[in-house]
């Protein structure tokens, strides 16, 4: 891995291109990535019946093939130029997989531990076979002044009837560039349930592809961050519905401080054929500094009339009222600004059921409150 | 079993296709040459900075790609373009004078008919030129300048046209509004004086007859500080089996606590490519409000946008699209936001049927000197049939905490448990349909004065039948 540079991507690009005064269209990465290898990574606890590694299972001919799909066709959401990124980046993928009919609900816990000037990228195939399920919690975190890099892509096979709960929790350093690349695939009835915590990094850019292939398949997807300071979060979803009946529901909460800048894509593409599907998306952005930068493009693409589409989204600051009534309380406004960010952060990382996570998040949250 | 569904026929377009010959106008050469852009600038009596003003854009249209964003216009060659067809009459007064066949146009058209009942003053444009213009006494007793541009230009309000002309929408801002600073003709002055409150609107009809051709009028509007203007803009042309361009320009300045309607129906042809560009620019306590109609052109680019530059400033958009067949229209509104308190607020509907393809497309921006502004946009779809298309595609750009901005969008077709609800409070079945589909169109039928709400009413036939889907 060492030595692989970089030095431009475009990334994070919109399926549909609107306004180039915009510059929504994609994301361009222009840090040099000077990979190290450098990542101590640590799994804390295997449950029974997951299975870790290319560990030859039945229906299996590597980690590119399941049962005859092609893991290598999933694309992830953050374009061909970052999957070209990893790939040459990566010669192996850890991956994970829970065989036909197994359902874990215990957690597969991984943590990656960064230091400063690591640079790492990694990638990671996680398999639900046929009416099975389990669940992935992963952190990455270093200490809040270290810079370096981390990417991750994640590639994900729900098969029929299976479920995959997928939890991410970002916690990196300031000066960290973040990857984060999900691209993943349900067959009929397969249920994909991703939360995502962006707290960390100094820049991050994260894309998902999912794409609800068979019937009823469905996707729902939580996500919450917050940027302060200088950093600068870049989001890319794209839920793609082509089997009938499926469904997604995409919300994403967050709050803006400093000089923080977020841009914000999420498409929802109704394909000819997905009769009775439904997929939703909300944005919420509390904005609590004057000289943030909010981006926000909810897109929906429609080419089915049997189909029920929406997005909503609010962007603002802080009603008066709510203000008022917690300032009669005897909070300030600052006071009352950090518990309204905790609350829209909070809602996100009460859907994790993990304890230790859950503890990270609150060390890390009450730390980056300490130093407003 | 395969569903039914609600049928909705297409914009019924009988009244606007009709055609007469134009072997009498004079026309320029097809294509886009610096001898054309001068041959242009002469007919049009121009002064030397609009000569000049002219070939500069014609330089910025030679160096400006094509967007690379929207509906595809390949079938668009310029080099088939007549920019300039002039019909063979002066404008005139009085219809009297206005040629037959010309007269005859806007009479089944109804423009006469409206100017009698309705209106303050008619414009009316065939081809490249003004033929016809008028404004009643009284409301030019207030001091109420109605005029066509090239009168204007050539005239007393040569100033004031310089001080205005293409400074909100600059040539650089696109390629088309480069290729209308080269070859514009044609189109309306309005002036209003501080004070003035035009009681009925004034309306420009915009006709295009020849085959192959462009228009490119241009309509500058000065609304005057604590001044009232509605004004109203409709356009159509006979279908040929050539390409029609029109790349029109509106620019609205709207003083200081005065108020502008602008109002539309587009019915241009199925053959036409509507790429027009229209900007508005609000003062302290100004307001602008757009209500437009798109039923026609095979392809649309139209983005009416408001700058809301002075504190307290307000912008309403109100818009329907209806796509039906052969038809790829992308329409929505841009608004941004520079002044303390300001507020816009976007609602629009779109239809799509038999293979029509309807986009919404939007930006609200929210500079940092923007602070307590608000902005509200919802926007719905109605897909009548699985061979159309629809999507919204609406940007928010917001750089300053001390704002509040709300979006909402809905896209699917006629709800079953809409009609369940109706049916089971005594409605009949087919009343039900209609009153779903007729209430989506509402909202902007409601804001038109009375006669092109029926007009409008006319143009959406809704026929349903059979059970819904």
């Amino acid at each position: 891995m060492e030595g692989k540079g970089l030095t431009k991507l475009h990334v994070n690009s919109l399926p549909t291109l609107t306004w180039n005064f915009l510059k929504i269209n994609d994301a361009k990465v222009e840090e040099r990535i000077d990979l190290n290898g450098r990542c101590q990574s640590l799994i804390h606890n295997i449950p029974n019946g997951i299975i870790i590694g290319n560990a030859g299972c039945e229906g299996c001919s590597g980690c590119d093939n399941v049962n005859g799909f092609d893991i290598r066709s999933i694309n992830g959401g953050m374009g061909r130029e970052a999957g070209d990124f990893f790939d040459k980046a990566c010669e192996d993928s850890l991956v994970i997989r829970a065989k036909k009919g197994v359902k874990v609900k215990e957690a597969l816990c991984i943590s990656y531990a960064l230091k400063d000037t690591d640079s790492t990228a990694i990638k990671q195939v996680i398999v639900a076979e046929e009416n099975s399920e389990l669940t992935v919690v992963m952190d990455y975190s270093s200490g809040v002044s270290d810079g370096g890099f981390f990417g991750v892509q994640t590639k994900l096979y729900i098969g029929k009837g299976a479920r995959i709960n997928l939890v991410k929790i970002e916690l990196l350093g300031r000066s960290f560039l973040h990857f984060d690349d999900i691209g993943a695939v349900c067959d009929d009835t397969g249920s994909l349930n991703t939360i995502q915590m962006e707290l960390g990094g100094g820049k991050s850019y994260v894309g998902s592809n999912i794409f609800l292939k068979g019937y009823k398949s469905n996707y729902k997807g939580d996500t919450a961050y917050l940027c302060i300071e200088d950093q600068q979060l870049d989001m890319n979803y794209y839920i793609g519905h082509e089997g009938k009946k499926t469904s997604c529901d995409l919300t994403v909460k967050g709050a803006l401080r400093d000089n923080a800048v977020k841009s914000f894509r999420g498409t929802i593409d109704l394909k000819k054929g997905a009769k009775g599907a439904k997929g939703q998306e909300l944005e919420e952005t509390l904005l609590l500094s004057e000289k943030v930068k909010n981006n926000t493009l909810p897109v929906i693409l429609c080419d089915e009339d049997d189909v029920e589409g929406s997005h909503g989204a609010s962007i603002g600051r802080l009603s008066g009222d709510i203000l008022f009534y917690m300032q009669s309380r005897g909070l300030s406004e600052k006071d009352a600004e950090i518990l309204m960010t905790k609350a829209k952060i909070n809602s996100v990382r009460n859907l994790i059921t993990d304890d230790k996570s859950i503890g990270k998040i609150q060390h890390y949250m009450e730390d980056a409150f300490s130093r407003l | 079993m395969e569903k039914e569904r609600t049928e909705v026929n297409d914009v019924d377009r009988s009244m606007y296709d009709f055609r007469y010959s134009d072997k009498d106008s004079y026309k320029v050469n097809e294509g886009l040459t610096e001898d054309i852009v001068l041959t242009i600038s002469k007919e049009k009596h121009d002064p030397e900075w609009m000569k000049d003003f002219r070939l500069k854009s014609l330089e910025v249209y030679n160096k400006l790609k094509l967007p690379d964003w929207g509906p595809d216009i390949s079938g668009l060659n310029m080099d088939d373009i007549v920019t300039y067809v002039r019909p063979n009459t002066k404008m005139s007064a009085s219809w009297e004078e206005v040629p037959k066949d010309i007269k005859d146009t806007f009479e089944r058209l109804g423009i006469p008919q409206a100017e009698r009942s309705s209106l303050a003053g008619v414009g009316a444009q065939y081809d490249s030129e003004l033929v016809y213009h008028n404004v009643k006494k009284e409301v030019s007793e207030q001091g109420v300048i109605y005029t066509d541009m090239e009168s204007a230009l050539t005239g007393e309000y040569e100033q004031m046209v310089k001080d205005h002309f293409m400074k909100l929408v600059p040539p650089s801002d696109h390629k088309f509004a480069a290729l209308h600073g080269a070859v514009w003709s044609g189109g309306s002055f309005v002036y209003v004086p501080p004070g003035v409150k035009v009681e009925i609107p004034l309306q420009s009809y915009f006709r295009l007859n020849a085959p192959g051709a462009g228009q490119f009028e241009h309509t500058l509007i000065i609304v005057s500080e604590g001044a009232d203007l509605h004004f109203i803009e409709g356009c159509s042309a006979p279908k040929y089996n050539v390409a029609n361009l029109h790349a029109g320009c509106v620019e609205l300045y709207v003083g200081k606590n005065a108020r502008l309607r602008y109002s539309t129906i587009e019915n241009w042809s199925k053959n036409m490519y509507n790429l027009n560009t229209k900007r508005a620019i609000c003062e302290e306590g100004g307001s602008i409000e757009w209500i437009s109609g798109s039923f026609g052109s095979h392809v649309s680019y139209l983005y009416p946008s408001s700058i809301l530059k002075g504190d307290d400033s307000h912008a309403e958009f109100t818009g329907i699209t209806f796509a039906g067949k052969g038809q790829n229209l992308d329409t929505g509104a841009k608004m941004v936001h520079v002044g303390k308190r300001s507020s816009s607020y976007i609602n629009t509907k779109s239809i799509s049927k038999a293979g029509g393809i309807s986009t919404y497309r939007s930006s609200v921006t929210v500079l940092p000197s923007a602070e307590d502004s608000k902005a509200s946009v919802s926007c719905a779809s109605l897909m009548l049939d699985d061979i159309s298309r629809s999507d919204t595609v609406p940007a928010m750009d917001i750089r300053t905490d001390k704002a509040d901005i709300g979006h909402e969008a809905k896209i699917g077709r006629i709800s079953d448990d809409a009609i369940f609800y109706l049916m089971s409070r005594g409605i009949p079945e087919d009343d039900a349909k209609a009153m779903i589909v007729s209430g989506f169109a509402d909202p902007v039928s409601k804001e038109l004065p009375l006669e092109y709400a029926v007009e409008m009413n006319n143009l959406i036939q809704l026929e349903m039948k059979g059970a819904i889907g």
